[in-house]
């Protein structure tokens, strides 16, 4: 596959990005952690505030984790929480953008996470959204637009800026921006051959949740613009979907496998993929409302229930033509594994073949996945 | 067209070589530690015993676990996709697999000789050879014998633990309660039964459901099997050699 400059660039950011925070907080801006796509980024970045998601991908973190946390939870929520309290002592490091947060801006969706943020409480100060969890009563959206209201208070006291609605209605203009560059994106990869691995994409998807916005932005407009002007490959390979859990940075593991079998991933039906960007924000409607409105309906398997993604995941599948869908769970990861059922069912009807790969973020397992990933390929090829 | 078919396992590796006729010759050997020399010493059993020059052979298509190192292959396929070839070659009609081998186990759905679905346990070795290699050694028999001392039981024991070193200790503990060895032998096959079935139910495996890798040579777990789930079973004379008929022919066609 074609290797983008872009890509290559952004090998760079992190470092410049770190640079960036540190100049920010000496100048006495703050810094938001948090882990999930239920906390609205405009609000924190209407209160003057910078943000960084400390979902961690790595596995060295796990062990620090598994002190305190059982060890038959999701790796996700381990690595983070080992890379968020890791004092170094072990000799293992963690990426220094987890040591930086003023703050964490928590959420309560699955058991795990919600339980990991009590214990996190002690290390860093910890405030949670709660999130009503069959979204698409009346009553729910009040309950949620009343704590985003009380999320927007605590930003509030953080910077001590007061948000105004101008303010979120340009953060939302702004970020609606960069979720249609990201449809743009997408939308080249419907071509037959896609011009762009999931690989790459997921790069991009990953860093997305570090970078600062502006930056983001910039490196989409070069990726589109790089994958726009590439020569149309001539080989058809097997069109993947992957759904599922979301694949946080430091692990590209499970795309690199199916990429190494001969398919090309084409679109993800994941927090790393569309679930981050799919539907805008309604610039029309009052902002704290037009928030509220689009985050509730984030169609994560903590909500029930939840034939959104189930929806969602069939009128993907047709878009981008997909020959197959990867069911992607971690390990422990009840609501994902659980929801398994209803999507294969789902999409045994639609006559798409479906693999189902559970996994964590060690390598332990590689030879297994490339087994069933070889035998996937045989079989939809 | 003469194509040969490596089926290099955990436990065995099995070569078959399909001459121009249609007939084949196979062999089997213990993989031990070397999957390379493994496969050259049974790719060269078949040459002999079809009394066949290397250079006469078409293709080498390899499967099974090792299936990537073994370099003078011209090309590897997945197992699934190769029992499937291989069964259905041998039971047109088959509609479902059941592969219990050294250190996986699979269920895979067929028609028409293609896989259409398929699930695979290899994260520990429930359900698999190795938990019965271990059972047998804390029941202090042979594991050929153990299916043959099942089938007396009258009464099987339960055995609840899927994790093969706590089974182990079960069965310590069965036998220290006094439980007799058939009864024991038989709960032990009840319950690796009992774990590949309910992966067969998942795939709706339903009915021509051929039973093939090292452990279809137990008939305890087979007559196991088929109360579970049942229906019959199709199991061939030989059914360790179905992975690498399936490669073989994969390769002739």
């Amino acid at each position: 596959m074609h290797s983008f400059k872009t890509l290559e660039n952004l090998k760079n950011s992190y470092s410049e990005r770190i640079r960036q925070i540190a100049d920010e907080r000496k100048s006495g801006k703050k810094l938001v952690g948090t882990f999930c796509l239920f906390v609205p980024d405009e609000i924190i970045f209407a209160a003057g505030a910078d943000r960084v998601i400390l979902c961690g991908g790595k596995n060295d973190t796990v062990s620090i984790a598994e002190q305190y946390l059982p060890r038959n939870i999701c790796p996700l929520i381990k690595s983070s929480f080992g890379s968020i309290i890791n004092d170094g002592c072990s000799g293992i490091k963690s990426c220094s953008h987890f040591s930086m947060v003023d703050m964490i801006v928590a959420e309560n969706t699955c058991d795990g996470k919600k339980k990991m943020y009590e214990l996190l409480e002690d290390y860093v100060p910890t405030y949670v959204i709660d999130l009503p969890q069959r979204p698409d009563t009346s009553e729910a959206l009040k309950y949620f637009i009343s704590e985003l209201e009380k999320f927007r208070d605590a930003m509030e006291q953080l910077t001590g800026y007061k948000i105004t609605d101008e303010q979120l209605k340009e953060e939302i203009r702004f970020s609606n921006e960069t979720r249609r560059l990201f449809h743009r994106l997408y939308e080249l990869r419907k071509r037959d051959p896609s011009p762009i691995s999931g690989t790459d994409v997921l790069k991009i998807l990953q860093k997305q949740y570090f970078l600062s916005p502006d930056k983001l932005k910039e490196y989409l407009q070069m990726l589109i613009n790089e994958v726009e002007n590439i020569e149309p490959g001539q080989v058809h390979k097997p069109r993947i979907m992957i759904s599922g859990c979301p694949m946080p940075g430091g692990n590209t593991k499970v795309t690199e496998i199916i990429e190494s079998k001969g398919g090309v991933i084409v679109a993800e039906e994941s927090c790393t993929g569309t679930r981050s960007f799919w539907d805008l924000v309604d610039e029309s409607k009052e902002p704290m409302i037009a928030l509220a409105e689009r985050y509730i309906k984030i169609p994560c398997s903590c909500m029930s229930p939840n034939n959104r993604r189930i929806d969602n995941i069939l009128e993907l599948a047709r878009e981008f033509r997909v020959d197959g869908v990867i069911y992607y769970t971690l390990q422990f990861c009840h609501g994902y594994n659980i929801e398994k059922q209803k999507v294969q069912k789902a999409l045994k009807e639609a006559g798409i073949p479906m693999l189902s790969i559970e996994t964590d973020y060690s390598d332990s397992d590689v030879e297994q996945i490339g087994l069933r990933a070889d035998a996937f390929m045989e079989m939809i090829s | 067209m003469i194509s040969v078919g490596i089926d290099a396992g955990s436990a065995t590796t099995k070569a078959v070589l399909v001459k121009d006729d249609g007939s084949t010759v196979h062999s089997i050997r213990a993989t031990a530690f070397d999957f390379v020399s493994a496969a050259e010493k049974a790719y060269e059993d078949v040459l002999g015993i079809a009394e066949i020059d290397r250079k006469e052979v078409d293709h080498v298509y390899s499967t099974g676990y090792g299936r990537n190192s073994i370099k003078f292959a011209d090309r590897s396929i997945s197992e699934i996709t190769a029992h499937a070839k291989g069964v259905h070659h041998i039971y047109p009609d088959v509609e479902g697999i059941i592969d219990i081998g050294g250190q996986d186990s699979k269920v895979i759905s067929v028609n028409n000789g293609k896989v259409t679905d398929f699930l695979m346990n290899d994260k520990c070795a429930a359900g698999t050879g190795k938990f019965l290699e271990y059972t047998a050694r804390a029941l202090e028999v042979p594991m050929e014998e153990l299916g043959k001392i099942a089938l007396d039981s009258r009464s099987p024991a339960s055995i609840s633990s899927m994790c093969t070193v706590f089974a182990e200790s079960e069965v310590i503990s069965l036998r220290a309660k006094g439980y007799s060895k058939e009864d024991i032998a038989a709960g032990l096959v009840e319950s690796i039964a009992r774990r590949v079935a309910v992966m067969a139910r998942q795939i709706g495996l339903k009915r021509n459901v051929a039973f093939v890798g090292g452990v279809a040579k137990n008939a305890a777990i087979k007559a196991a099997l088929e109360k579970e789930l049942g229906i019959s079973l199709y199991v061939l004379p030989e059914p360790q050699i179905t992975g690498a008929l399936g490669a073989a022919l994969h390769g002739s066609n």
